[in-house]
């Protein structure tokens, strides 16, 4: 129950969340996966994180390209446009005052 | 894991995705796979399932699920128009640079919309998104003073607001008004006006109305001027 609860707010916010993680640069899936991680948000598997990168960079919010390494398979590697700037600080705004909604409501029930 | 990604990349290719795509996302998932160490299945879901949710859609599929419309108004009759194409399903995505709504529906579960339209007073764009998000409304697109919000009529009639048969896009593009044609005529006027009375009169107490009517027509002209410029900048810059 915990589980699946932490799962659906991490939908609704994922991908502002992911246009956060690229505002101090550009960075590649894992890194990005492991940062969220570090956050405290849990582990981030794969099978959600690139459909997320994938309509985030479709909408134009992040900006993608693929590098050779020299060693390895090589990396795509996403950075935040202008855009994408533009559409968290909005949405992010949104966000937080929904945040100040829910901590409202919950403080009424005695929760801090 | 070879087979994993094999799988995935017949499925990408099967979706439309250009064979390039298809070789930088399996290196970039194997890379991923490198650090995150585990079994493939397990980090990114069946292939299948993965690759519908990377690839683009087939063709025939993705023009099944929507369609898009860009029309205009002029502000006389925008709230009315967007509030009835609204229910008729569209969707406004934005306002283009021109001005007109892009929007889309949903043609496999279309959806009603409602609208409003809302001056940018001096508190800012941010400011009144904010007091109306409370409300479910959110911005669509901006003209000029003019600030565009949407709300699913899905947060007020329930699944009522679910269309079932919506009627086919309108087949013209430019909703105007009577009165948008009154003022462009007195506007037009305006300049015919001061122009014939600028060549044919000199000095004399006519001057106040030539000056009158030609500043009303270059007034005009220099708005209507500066607002074109401001759109197809902030259009550039989005």
């Amino acid at each position: 129950m915990s589980a699946d609860r932490r799962a659906s707010w991490l939908k609704g916010v994922l991908d502002l969340l992911v246009l956060a993680s690229l505002t101090e640069g550009e960075n590649y899936g894992y890194e990005i996966a492991k940062s969220l991680a570090e956050s405290g948000l849990g582990q981030i598997k794969g099978g959600t994180l690139y459909p997320v990168l994938n309509r985030l960079e479709e909408a134009g919010l992040v900006a993608a390209e693929f590098r050779v390494t020299e060693r390895g398979p090589g990396r795509r590697y996403y950075r935040l446009t202008e855009q994408g700037r533009s559409t968290l600080a909005e949405q992010g705004d949104l966000w937080v005052a929904f945040d100040r909604s829910v901590r409202s409501v919950l403080a009424k029930g005695g929760i801090q | 894991m070879s087979t994993y990604f094999d799988e995935l990349a017949v499925r990408l290719r099967e979706r439309g995705v250009p064979e390039e795509t298809v070789t930088a996302t399996v290196a970039d998932l194997t890379a991923y796979l490198a650090e995150s160490g585990g079994d493939p299945e397990e980090e990114f879901g069946p292939a299948a399932d993965f690759a519908q949710q990377l690839g683009a859609a087939p063709a025939s599929e993705s023009a099944a699920e929507s369609s898009t419309w860009r029309w205009t108004a002029d502000i006389f009759v925008d709230e009315r128009h967007l509030n009835e194409f609204g229910d008729q399903g569209w969707e406004v995505d934005r306002v283009d640079a021109t001005g007109r709504f892009v929007s889309h529906r949903d043609e496999d579960n279309p959806q009603r919309w409602e609208y409003r339209r809302e001056v940018i007073a001096r508190k800012g764009r941010k400011a009144l998104v904010e007091e109306l998000a409370p409300d479910g409304w959110e911005p669509c697109g901006t003209w000029f003073f003019y600030e565009y919000f949407k709300r699913p009529k899905a947060a007020s009639l329930g699944p009522e607001a679910q269309l079932g048969a919506p009627p086919r896009a309108p087949g013209k593009g430019v909703f105007l008004s009577r009165r948008f044609f009154l003022l462009v005529g007195f506007a037009a006027v305006c300049l015919v006006a001061s122009l014939m009375l600028m060549i044919n009169v000199s000095g004399g107490g006519a001057g106040f109305v030539v000056g009158l009517l030609a500043g009303a027509a270059g007034g005009a002209l220099v708005a209507l001027g500066s607002l074109w410029f401001q759109a197809r900048r902030r259009d550039r810059s989005g």
